[in-house]
């Protein structure tokens, strides 16, 4: 049995719209679990329904076997990180962080204990006795995460705790984050639409779109062995394949010829960083095919280059790492090789074709 | 459930609260206009009224004055806001003062300091007639015109400098950029950025010009307006008038419910969000042009204060009965503490029972409408926005008509004026407190709740704290409309309740000026002592009086 259930899960608002539909999760204890998905998928709709601020419609949530479904939202014992800090403007940073402690009747040279020592792990130490209005985005959050902490919640959820922070403080705080969770081994629910962040914090991530589960997986599963079209496209980047001649015998080369007969509507992607340059190194004892193209923009990132060719199997843009070591071609005709693995399908409805 | 029984209590009792204090007075105010003194239906009122040529005329009048002090006040305030707001002007923050000093100045007062100044036998008159100067008198329409440019144009100033100061420099760059003169940038960016400020902040001149009942009184001479005409006739010793009274109050609600609708129907459009990030300069002027500027703001500035300044001097004067001598004296002051205490008393006690109940019944109602939004709290704040058009004399006959005789008689009673004041200044607290309440966001509390705090709790240690300074800056603004207040009070005072504006408007009829000098004087330190404690809540924010 999983630390955390959520089973069934159905929010509707209203008669038409439906938030979640039949949305089923486990988290085990200790772990780092991330809801992934556009805005409007239903992410936040779940992550609210385990906080207990949203009824569900129908469905079950369990902490260790005890259902949920009728203990009020301040006697779940869940601590919770939101967007927009929500840090209490008229309190100080200490005050804040202590405010969670009073309900419990934590006694208060436990307090003092407890507060410094959850404000060092955020390293906001020295400014305890500081009102938070004049400091920063991200020292805010820190407040926010010492509060929600310090409580020693059954679990920790976070809504898009980093959104409102600039692209620099988000991947500090992202590591931190995970230290610190890892640090407490407490389970943690973190909701996000960056897959980059998802990628780089989660044990486990569930994909959403659209008010139910598309896939849940390891990092490594939902970016490298994506099990629909939605997820492929979603996390990281694809180039689709133009159906035609050219692609016809691109999969007979690589020898997928008969899945391709056996799912005529399907579509075939593959991701630029798996699509190499002729001379760029080796793909392996594998089937690979070559395609030839013009180059029609070169796109140089420094650590890497992003190049579109003109195929027959559409416009191609394929990522080459250290192109100067590398020495890229940046106009005129090539040739891409196409590697078997680096090819995935998928059917009519987006599910994945073979495996 | 305990909860939801609580909101749904105080939604039926705000609903019945409205029902007794507006709808029912103000309808049968209506209902009244609509039957003879034999009681039977008849349009017969309006007919009369129409065909009245006196009415005619006062229609025609409050219209001249209601768009009169609308341009004056548009002019000035413009003109002020946009030097204040976009040239460096030395002492900026003092002109504010002196635009703050405008308008929570004791009403009608101005109009008295400018008779002094420039009435028959006016001072600055007699200065210019002894070089041989006849400068003309201040009475009729152009007199009540200055005046209320000059108490008015602070509506505009306010509004209009706040939105100045947050249109984005980028868009007039752009402008620039694209090759449009100065003129046209301004006609064609500026302009349309700042006009939902500019309408609003017109609204409210030419609301007050209409309602205003003191300045054409004294100022007039025969130069009657609608809020004049239905004093008259409400008052007349012999042959009070009453249903014409009403007719007349109908009509003056009408035309500001009309203004109202006008003026959002033409910024419906216009919703602009402020920046906080580019910011436009400030361009410090040379030469001619700076001297011109800050002409402009200082000019303005002072004339508007003048009738404040004239006041507070003019209260330590030396005085023999009723007339001025040379020389100061504490005579005035002597005056109020052994004669008028008990106006004072009854200002500040009227005021204050007035503020306690608008705090305590405007946050309920704030919470509800903010927090509880479905068709019935929409509905509610819809039908607050009733009592914000309806001018304090309307509202007063209202009063008399409702609850001379009938199930609750209050005339005569402090509660009939308390009641008037809480009634018309409640919608704004409603506001303040709804907008505050919306800008916390549930978020705050859903934090509270998480960390173990029943509903309940969190708001009372997390959302009360938050609201507080704004709900005591708001009751300060209140207690400066309530003991300012005069054309409701004027109408339903009665000897025991006598206030210090319906004091200060009698001495004024009497000739004293130099106890309502002094009355008016201690009012403005009152009503100044609220504002400096509303700004040292709420920061220094000048809107918030608007």
């Amino acid at each position: 049995m999983a630390y955390l259930t959520v089973a069934n899960a159905t929010k509707r608002f209203g008669d038409t719209f439906t938030a979640l539909k039949d949305v089923s999760i486990a988290v085990e204890r200790g772990e780092f679990f991330t809801l992934l998905g556009p805005s409007g998928c239903g992410k936040t709709t779940l992550l609210r329904s385990i906080a207990g601020f949203n009824q569900l419609t129908s469905g079950s949530i369990l902490i260790e076997g005890r259902d949920l479904g009728s203990v009020p939202p301040h006697k779940r014992d869940i601590g919770m990180v939101f967007q927009d800090y929500a840090v209490f403007p008229h309190l100080t940073v200490f005050e804040n962080v202590a405010f969670g402690l009073k309900p419990r009747k934590v006694a208060r040279d436990e307090i003092a204990r407890r507060v410094p020592e959850a404000l060092e792990a955020v390293r906001l130490g020295a400014l305890a006795d500081r009102l938070p209005a004049a400091m920063s985005g991200g020292q805010q959050q820190r407040i926010g995460l010492a509060r929600a902490m310090v409580i020693n919640p059954q679990l920790l959820l976070m809504d898009e705790p980093l959104s409102n922070l600039d692209a620099k403080l988000r991947v500090e705080l992202r590591e931190e984050i995970r230290d610190i969770q890892k640090q407490i081994g407490i389970a943690a629910i973190y909701v996000t639409h960056d897959q980059e962040e998802a990628l780089a914090i989660s044990d486990r991530i569930c994909v959403m779109s659209n008010g139910h589960i598309e896939q849940v997986g390891t990092p490594q599963e939902i970016y490298g062995n994506p099990q629909t079209l939605f997820v492929a496209s979603f996390v990281g980047t694809i180039n689709k394949l133009k159906p035609g001649a050219a692609l016809d015998s691109l999969l007979g080369e690589l020898g997928l010829a008969d899945i391709a007969q056996a799912n005529p509507n399907a579509t075939w992607v593959v991701r630029p960083e798996n699509l190499l340059l002729e001379g760029e190194g080796g793909v392996g004892g594998q089937p690979v095919a070559t395609v030839t193209g013009t180059v029609s923009k070169y796109t140089y990132l420094g650590r890497e280059a992003h190049l579109q060719i003109s195929t027959d199997l559409g416009d191609l843009v394929v990522h080459v790492a250290n192109p100067d070591r590398n020495g890229v071609q940046a106009e005129g005709q090539v040739k891409v090789l196409v590697a078997k693995d680096a090819v995935l399908g998928f059917d009519a409805d987006g599910k994945r074709i073979g495996g | 459930m305990s909860r939801f029984g609580f909101w749904t209590i105080v939604l039926i009792l705000t609903w019945l609260l409205l029902a007794v204090l507006l709808f029912v007075p103000v309808g049968s105010v209506l209902v009244s206009s609509l039957y003879d003194n034999a009681g039977n239906f008849t349009l017969g009122n309006y007919l009369k009224a129409i065909g009245d040529e006196r009415i005619q005329r006062a229609f025609v009048n409050t219209l001249l004055v209601g768009f009169g002090g609308l341009a004056g006040a548009l002019i000035l305030g413009s003109i002020m806001a946009f030097c204040v707001s976009r040239f460096e002007i030395m002492g900026g923050r003092f002109v504010s003062l002196l635009a703050i000093m405008a308008l929570v100045s004791p009403p009608f007062i101005g109009a008295y300091s400018w008779i002094v100044l420039f009435g028959s036998a006016g001072v600055v008159r007699q200065w210019f007639k002894a070089v041989g100067i006849n400068v003309p008198t201040i009475y009729g329409l152009s007199g009540i015109l200055i005046v209320f440019s000059l108490k008015f144009y602070p509506y505009v100033y306010l509004m209009v400098s706040g939105a100045l100061s947050n249109v984005n420099r980028s868009l007039e760059e752009a402008a620039e950029g694209l090759g449009l003169t100065p003129f046209q940038r301004a006609m064609k960016i500026s302009f349309p950025l700042v006009f939902p400020a500019l309408s609003a902040g017109g609204l409210l001149a030419l609301i007050h010009s209409i309602a205003d009942f003191g300045t054409p009184r004294l100022l007039g001479r025969g130069f009657n307006v609608l809020a004049t005409e239905a004093f008259t006739l409400y008052s007349a010793e012999i042959g009070s008038n009453m249903s014409m009274a009403t007719t007349i109050s109908v009509i003056l609600v009408v035309m500001s419910m009309v203004f109202v609708l006008l003026q959002r129907y033409m910024s419906r459009r216009n919703v602009y969000h402020g920046n906080m990030i580019n910011k436009p300069h400030k361009i410090r002027l040379k030469g001619w042009k700076n001297v011109l500027a800050h002409f402009a703001v200082y000019a303005i500035g002072l004339a508007g204060a003048i009738p404040v300044i004239i006041a507070v001097i003019y209260s330590f004067r030396k005085t023999s009965g009723p007339v001025f001598q040379t020389g100061f004296a504490l005579q005035s002051y002597e005056r109020i503490v052994f004669g008028l205490g008990d106006v004072v008393t009854n200002s500040l006690t009227f005021s204050i029972a007035a503020v306690v109940l608008i705090v305590v019944v405007g946050t309920l109602i704030g919470c509800l409408v903010a927090r509880k939004t479905t068709f019935a709290t929409s509905l509610l704040d819809g039908a607050l926005m009733v009592p914000y058009v309806m001018p304090g004399i309307v509202i007063g006959i209202a009063f008399i008509a409702a609850f001379n005789t009938g199930p609750i008689v209050l005339t005569g009673t402090a509660a009939i004026i308390i009641l008037s004041i809480f009634i018309r200044r409640l919608p704004y607290t409603v506001r303040t407190t709804s907008s505050a309440l919306r800008q916390i966001g549930p978020n705050m509390e859903e934090a509270a709740i998480s960390l173990g705090y029943s509903p309940f709790r969190a708001f009372t240690k997390v959302t009360v704290p938050l609201i507080i300074p704004g709900i005591i800056a708001g009751g300060m603004l209140s207690f400066v409309t309530a003991i300012n207040e005069l054309s409701s009070s004027l109408v339903l005072y009665v000897g025991r309740t006598m206030t210090m504006p319906v004091r200060i408007y009698l001495l004024i009829l009497d000739g004293d000026f130099g106890t309502a000098a002094a009355l008016s004087t201690i009012l403005l330190l009152l009503s100044g002592t609220a504002v400096y404690i509303a700004f040292r809540f709420l920061g220094r924010n000048e809107q918030a009086l608007l």
